[in-house]
């Protein structure tokens, strides 16, 4: 079991420095330097040479590429992602608040899409080919079919404007308290968990009703088992384990989304932080923040894989299986 | 009487909406301590009388018609929650399959607890106790440690003994088994049906056993009933009823098993033809690939050894039966000749030419002359491709033939088959599991081989299909000289079709030499075991092609 854990463990960290190097190597391949990147036309035609070799000097730019990422990456693992380009700030400093707040997004999403997923999916597997069935599995098609920026903007419109219960826009500032944070956060958290209540329930009511007709829910049900363990101790921890790494890359999935919404809503995280600092060429942030979504990504899937080491008892003995 | 059916009817809806009966007004009855046999092939509806018994039908089923008395009431006329209360205390279950009845997730254990607290409100404690002497009960040593396992730390036998335990945890008065031991090797099947004799009689429970073996039947069951179409078409004593069978289907049934003890052989010995044989296989050694943790760097665990030291021979036209039960290396035997894994370490010679290289690697001429067959014919073909395509794919690639030709070609293959020709442009899941067989058969013997393998052929298949399969394949045999290498866990099936066998257990050869030896004079132990385990108790009446063995003599 323990070695199960330390192969998921050991591979998702190589796969974080392969995604950092990645990440760096993105930046690298671009004409020109961190620095050329973050000047304007204006800015190069002031700068003299020497005080652009200067500048380069400064941020450590005149060093070898291999140089500057190893000493990049060793900073990145600490939680140390260098100085900005233009205010000299340091990057962990300015992402800190966002990246708070859309951990806060995503805790607020995941809080309510699962449970509201489970019961959903629960309910049609059940009643397979019935009416609660038809019902859920048509909306939640539409459900899902919805880019998030129009169920956003529809949300906006409807309980922004027409009924001002919400406000349109999130107007905090990005260290705002947590709790006035998730009080506006209601409309992108809604925003979101539509399409992943109508994804989740759909995984699950298929796990669920393949596990329903399997020859060890028939056995215990002809023991006399009574239906309500059956269903929940039998059956619904079974169709978890197929379920549980789809809906891993599903919620991976869900961070483009969280991007969108946040420039939806003005929400201040962690995907607007990386809107700006495209918009303002801010190399430093940029690679900042995407190695940090990259780390969320591999997180949900070492969450996922070793919730399924926990759920399934066949896995934790042969480590060597995929 | 203890049970008594009366007339039941159970109907199920089809995919293109139809109503169809699959059990249709069967009556019996059952008395305490009886043991009672429902012998039928697959599709007879014997697993949803079976059900039906415990007023349980599957989703899309339905009882539409007839009674059954449990002591006297009718449980089918019950509300649910009675139902309920009767299933796995008063009659209870064995599932076919042990390997998927289990809850994968859940300790063994846990899952009789459940049984037990649900019927007999015992506490947690209560509960551990009994299930753990159940558990003990059934044999297993250790019954505190096989109550902490989970169920693929089992063996199958394992798990069936933890299914049976769990039937019986409740003293119910009537135990249906439906199928227990199809999913089991031949020598564990024996020791499981001894254990369900024994705690018969010590738990005094009433049994209906469901098989499509007769040969199990007999050994376990007073009274048998044949079903056919969901009817009972014959219903007695089991030793009189297998002594004269009134019906005719019966009498087929009877005869289409394959016997082991059958004096002489069965069909005529192929003379040696005194030339080198087209295959000889010495010192072959495999090991499976090693496996590690899958840590970067970490050291690998060596690979189990599967097969050790195995040397034989087969000569032209004839057939080597290789007999063993799962685990003992047939099946890799089989891999490595026909290069489905690279080769182990030992030499082999197909017809002096040795065969050191995986498939890929073998030049098309040698790919062509060794042909596989293997057990489950529906994985094997592919899906996507018509019985047409699938025939015409060798008979193009080996013999560079135009479509029409391999067509026709095909198309005579299937008809030597015995199938009609309109075949060709059906797909493989639209045949029944006898004609998708055949097909297999007819792709090997495509390709014109000089050595075909057949790797538990007919072991998916029912017993008078597989009688059909079996005459197939020694027609073919004996119209195109082929060489055959046959592995089966079935001694029965050997003996019919194999001239010289071996019997392999874990990876080592226990008896070899001519058919008719091996089975007359065991001189191992575990081949006298096996043979005790399929031994036809019932064989009181010679076969018909026994006596026509005998007046040849």
């Amino acid at each position: 079991m323990f070695a199960a854990i330390a192969r998921r463990i050991s591979l998702s960290f190589l796969i974080l420095i392969l995604v950092s190097l990645f990440v760096f190597l993105a930046t690298e391949v671009l004409p020109g330097d961190a620095l050329d990147v973050s000047l304007t036309d204006d800015d190069l035609a002031v700068l003299t040479p020497e005080q652009l070799a200067e500048m380069r000097a400064e941020l450590g730019l005149d060093r070898p590429a291999a140089v500057r990422y190893l000493s990049w990456l060793s900073g990145a693992l600490v939680g140390d992602f260098g100085n900005t380009i233009i205010t000299r700030a340091p990057v962990a400093d300015i992402i800190m608040g966002p990246l708070r707040n859309s951990i806060l997004l995503a805790l607020a999403t995941t809080a309510v899409a699962i449970p509201v997923a489970h019961f959903i999916g629960i309910l049609a597997a059940y009643w397979r080919d019935r009416a609660p069935d038809t019902i859920v599995s048509t909306s939640a098609i539409v459900g899902y079919s919805i880019p998030e920026f129009v169920s956003g903007n529809a949300l906006i419109l409807i309980f922004a404007i027409w009924l001002p219960i919400f406000p349109a826009t999130i107007v905090l500032y990005t260290d705002g308290p947590i709790l006035e944070m998730l009080a506006v956060s209601i409309l992108p958290v809604a925003t979101i968990v539509i399409g992943s209540i109508a994804y989740l329930s759909r995984l699950l009511r298929l796990g669920l009703v393949e596990a329903l007709v399997s020859d060890y829910v028939e056995r215990a049900r002809l023991a006399g088992v009574s239906e309500w363990r059956v269903v929940f101790t039998h059956a619904v921890p079974a169709s978890l384990v197929p379920t549980l790494n789809a809906a891993a890359l599903y919620v991976a999935g869900l961070l483009s989304g969280i991007v969108v919404v946040e420039k939806v809503f003005a929400y201040p995280g962690l995907g607007l932080e990386l809107i700006n600092a495209v918009l303002k060429r801010e190399v430093p942030v940029v690679q900042a923040t995407v190695f940090l979504g990259a780390v969320g990504v591999l997180l949900m899937n070492l969450l996922a894989d070793l919730s399924i080491i926990a759920l399934d008892p066949r896995v934790r003995r042969s480590a060597g299986r995929g | 009487m203890l049970l008594d059916v009366k007339n039941l009817t159970v109907g199920y809806r089809t995919d293109d909406r139809q109503f169809r009966i699959a059990v249709d007004g069967v009556s019996l009855a059952l008395d305490k301590g009886e043991t009672l046999g429902i012998a039928g092939e697959s599709g007879c509806g014997k697993t949803t009388l079976a059900r039906a018994l415990m007023a349980y039908t599957r989703p899309g089923s339905k009882i539409v018609g007839g009674n059954v008395f449990l002591d006297g009431t009718d449980i089918l006329a019950l509300p649910d929650r009675q139902k309920h209360a009767i299933r796995g205390s008063r009659i209870a279950m064995v599932p076919q399959n042990p390997l998927s009845s289990l809850t994968f997730h859940m300790r063994v254990g846990a899952q009789i607890d459940e049984i037990v607290c649900r019927h007999e409100g015992l506490s947690r404690r209560q509960a551990q106790e009994k299930s753990v002497a159940l558990l003990a009960a059934t044999g297993m040593p250790e019954p505190d440690a096989i109550y902490r396992r989970y169920p693929h730390e089992l063996s199958g036998g394992q798990r069936q003994r933890v299914v049976i335990a769990a039937a019986l945890a409740c003293r119910p008065g009537i135990l249906v088994l439906d199928e227990p031991t199809t999913a089991l090797d031949k020598t564990t099947e024996l020791r499981v049906l001894e254990l369900v004799s024994q705690l018969r009689e010590q738990f005094d429970t009433a049994l209906v056993y469901i098989s499509h073996d007769l040969n199990v039947i007999a050994r376990v069951c007073d009274r048998i009933c044949v079903m056919r179409d969901g009817r009972v078409i014959e219903a007695g004593d089991t030793r009189k009823t297998f002594a004269s069978p009134v019906h005719g289907y019966t009498r087929r049934l009877l005869d289409a098993i394959p016997r082991v003890n059958a004096s002489g052989p069965v069909r005529p010995l192929r003379a040696d033809s005194g030339e080198a044989p087209i295959l000889e296989v010495t010192n072959l050694k495999y090991r499976y690939p090693a496996t590690g943790l899958g840590i970067p760097f970490s050291p690998k665990k060596p690979g189990t050894l599967a097969v050790q030291d195995l040397s034989f021979s087969i000569n032209r036209g004839r057939t080597l039966g290789l007999v063993g039960e799962s685990g003992s290396g047939k099946s890799t035997v089989a891999s490595v000749i026909s290069g489905i894994i690279p080769p182990g370490s030992g030499k082999i010679a197909f017809d002096g030419v040795p065969l050191n290289r995986a498939a890929p690697e073998r030049p098309a001429d040698l790919r062509r002359r060794i042909q596989m067959v293997f057990q489950d014919p529906l994985s094997s073909l592919n899906p996507r491709l018509s019985i047409g395509r699938i025939l015409m794919r060798p008979l193009r690639v080996f013999f560079a033939m135009g479509h029409e030709e391999a067509r026709q070609e095909a198309a005579r293959l299937l008809e030597r088959m015995d199938m009609r020709a309109e075949l060709l442009d059906r797909f493989p899941r639209q045949l029944s599991g006898g004609q998708q067989q055949r097909v297999a058969l007819a792709r090997a013997f495509a390709a014109r081989p000089d050595l075909i393998i057949c790797d538990e052929v007919t072991s998916a298949l029912d017993v008078s299909v597989q009688a059909s399969v079996l005459d197939l394949l020694l027609s073919m045999q004996a119209e195109s000289g082929v060489s055959c290498l046959f592995i089966s866990h079935d001694l029965g099936v050997i003996k019919r079709v194999a001239d010289d066998v071996i019997v392999l257990q874990s990876g080592e050869v226990r008896d070899a030499g001519p058919t008719s030896d091996v089975f007359t004079a065991p001189s191992h132990p575990y081949t006298q075991l096996l043979l005790e385990a399929t031994r036809n108790v019932f064989d009181v009446r010679p076969a018909a092609s026994d006596e026509a063995a005998l007046a040849v003599q």
